[in-house]
């Protein structure tokens, strides 16, 4: 049996040898990240079927939690932490290629820490460990944002940090006022303990932690530092930051409000709340001309639906909710990858320079079109089911509320296909924008020759894209992985109420 | 008459004082540098309440020696492990950021939040 904390250290020793490695050796550095990740995976993989029978449980430095520390591996923490280590095994391949400057042992480092710091937060039982893995996750995510060192980068950096900063703190203030409450830190122990705490200190705890994490979540109106980190971060990071780490963030705050502060008001602001930031994104990725940021924008959108579906709380909606973030992490993840070598080809961040670059990038361009279309949700891609059932789930919970709140997410969903169309009919256009026609690729001259981006960068995105066309026929092992995580996420609920 | 306030309360309030200066240093001022100082105080704040949430009236030092023989009589360590990885964190985040204003610094040569173009709140 493969122990799960090697999930935390494996990819944590790696940082530290590889920045070994560096001194001597830089070029070998992304190849080593490379193999800590799929080392990683494969393990993951292993622990599922012993995870499905029973939560693993960790104990650590040999004292049993609540006193001690304590890793949980459901099959919620699992699933995420698939996701996670699936995109990112996908994205470190494309890096091999598309990060080519000298700065790649310090790229992989980061990268790695970045990975440690979200599968920390979705295994840990520890509600302290949760805030140290978080700072790891957001410290490794500034720096990455600022990479590629221009003015943009560097000022979304310092914007991310400043408010990121402000969240970790209210996420600290929320562990003081649980701890000052309860004299515990294990997750679990607050959750049979929670309901000795007055409501007003149970409010208070609430309100910081939902802030707190909110800001990491991209939550509105805490999530004005998401286009411009997202939008200059390198287009592989973006991939990741848009991919997996927003909804890692999105699920520990539903995990933790679901086992600590049930409230029923809080999941009615929750679910709104979800609503305005799908209506926000949707409309401001309307208005954008850099593909980047109308990605970033599309993100914010895709994030309030993922919480709109995760805050109606029932069961179906919830393993809706787990199957679009499934879906989200491999079309969003597709259409960073893509965009990434279209900017690197033209030279250029706006979509009416992109016009007929489909005709020279034919593969990229496809992928593009059927990342879209999952986004989407048209059948019978991927996205198609997720979104379906979020809108059944939500349309069958009966409530007048949610019904409206359905119909607001249908808009919403209008809008996204109208943008998305939009710069569609850029790519397939006849007439060549003036940066396509100039664009050349290493492997050759001439206005009609591929500009295709190198194949190592292209497989990745092809395996997301046979996700989302071919994912269909893997639906039913899936959602067996997301009912299980339902009933984990559940269990802790009724535990709550009881 | 003057209410008698404990030294947990006293904490309690100044931190909570720290915290919202520092958070109205950060929203109203325009120099990225003073953002910083804000950021830190804000972060002495949230200190200063983590470490308090171990108060133990007429606690001692937690560490056993002769003289003190009792656990209860100690003040809970806990908290003040966390404070320690805690302002550990609050360093490198106030270094990073340093890092990053310098970096950014030496292409605008202005510190202005207001004329940095795409940093409007």
């Amino acid at each position: 049996m493969v122990n799960p904390i090697m999930l935390i250290l494996i990819p944590l020793l790696t940082v530290f040898l590889i920045n070994l490695v560096n001194i001597k050796w830089p070029k070998f550095s992304a190849g080593l990240s490379f193999l800590a990740i799929a080392l990683t995976t494969g393990m993951a993989f292993t622990l599922l079927p012993e995870v499905m029978q029973a939560p693993i449980e960790v104990v650590i430095a040999g004292t049993k939690a609540p006193i001690g520390i304590n890793l949980l591996i459901g099959p919620l923490g699992l699933m995420l932490s698939l996701i996670i280590l699936v995109t990112s095994l996908l994205v470190s391949m494309y890096s091999f290629s598309y990060i080519s400057d000298e700065r790649k042992g310090m790229y992989s480092g980061l990268f790695l820490l970045l990975i440690v710091g979200s599968l920390g937060m979705v295994m840990t039982g520890d509600i302290f460990n949760l805030f140290v893995f978080f700072e790891i996750l957001c410290i490794s995510s500034y720096i990455l944002v600022a990479y590629q060192r221009n003015e943009h980068s560097l000022e979304a950096s310092i914007k991310y940090l400043l408010l990121g900063s402000i969240g970790s703190l209210f996420l600290l203030i929320s562990i003081a006022i649980l701890y000052r409450g309860l004299g515990t830190l294990n997750i679990a122990d607050i959750a049979a303990r929670v309901g000795e705490l007055p409501p007003s200190t149970r409010i208070a705890a609430a309100a910081f932690f939902t802030i707190g994490i909110g800001v990491e979540a991209a939550i509105f109106p805490l999530n004005s530092w998401l286009p411009d980190a997202h939008s200059s971060a390198p287009s592989s990071i973006s991939a990741m930051l848009s991919g997996f780490v927003i909804e890692v963030a999105l699920v520990v705050l539903i995990k933790i409000v679901f086992s600590l502060f049930a409230f029923a008001a809080l999941f009615w602001l929750l679910a709104v709340v979800g609503v305005v930031s799908l209506l926000i994104g949707e409309f401001a990725a309307y208005r954008q001309e850099n593909i980047k940021r109308m990605l970033a924008y599309s993100s914010i959108g895709q994030v309030g639906l993922i919480l709109f579906a995760l805050s109606l709380g029932t069961e179906a909606a919830t393993r809706a909710a787990f199957l679009q973030i499934i879906n989200h992490a491999a079309a969003k993840s597709a259409l960073f990858l893509v965009s990434g070598y279209m900017i690197i080809r033209t030279g250029s961040y706006q979509i009416a320079d992109y016009r007929g670059i489909a005709r020279r990038m034919p593969v990229s361009g496809f992928v593009f079109f059927l990342a879209v279309l999952s986004l989407v949700g048209v059948p019978p891609l991927f996205g198609f089911f997720s979104k379906f059932s979020i809108v059944m789930a939500a349309v069958s919970s009966g409530s007048t509320g949610a019904t409206v709140l359905t119909g607001l997410v249908l808009l919403g969903t209008v809008v996204e296909a109208a943008y998305f169309i939009r710069v569609l009919q850029h790519f397939y256009q006849r007439e060549p924008a003036k940066a396509v026609t100039a664009a050349r690729s290493e492997r050759g001259a001439g206005a009609e020759s591929s500009i295709e981006a190198p194949i190592a960068a292209m497989l990745p995105v092809l395996a997301f894209a046979l996700f989302l066309t071919g994912g269909v026929l893997l639906l039913g092992s899936i959602t067996g992985l997301a009912d299980a995580a339902v009933q984990d996420l559940f269990a802790r609920l009724v535990s709550v109420l009881a | 008459m003057m209410i008698p306030l404990s030294i947990h309360t006293i904490l309690n309030i100044g931190s909570f004082g720290l915290l919202v200066i520092g958070l109205a240093i950060i929203f109203t001022k325009r120099n990225l540098i003073t953002m910083v100082i804000g950021l830190n105080v804000a972060d002495v704040g949230a200190n200063i309440l983590l470490v308090n949430a171990g108060f133990v009236k007429d606690g001692t030092a937690p560490i056993f020696t002769t003289a003190v023989g009792s656990a209860q009589a100690m003040s809970d360590p806990v908290p003040q492990a966390l404070v320690l990885t805690s302002i550990v964190i609050g360093f490198g985040i106030t270094a990073l950021a340093l890092a990053l204003i310098v970096k950014l610094y030496r292409r605008r040569t202005t510190l202005d939040v207001s004329k940095i173009r795409g940093l409007k709140w």
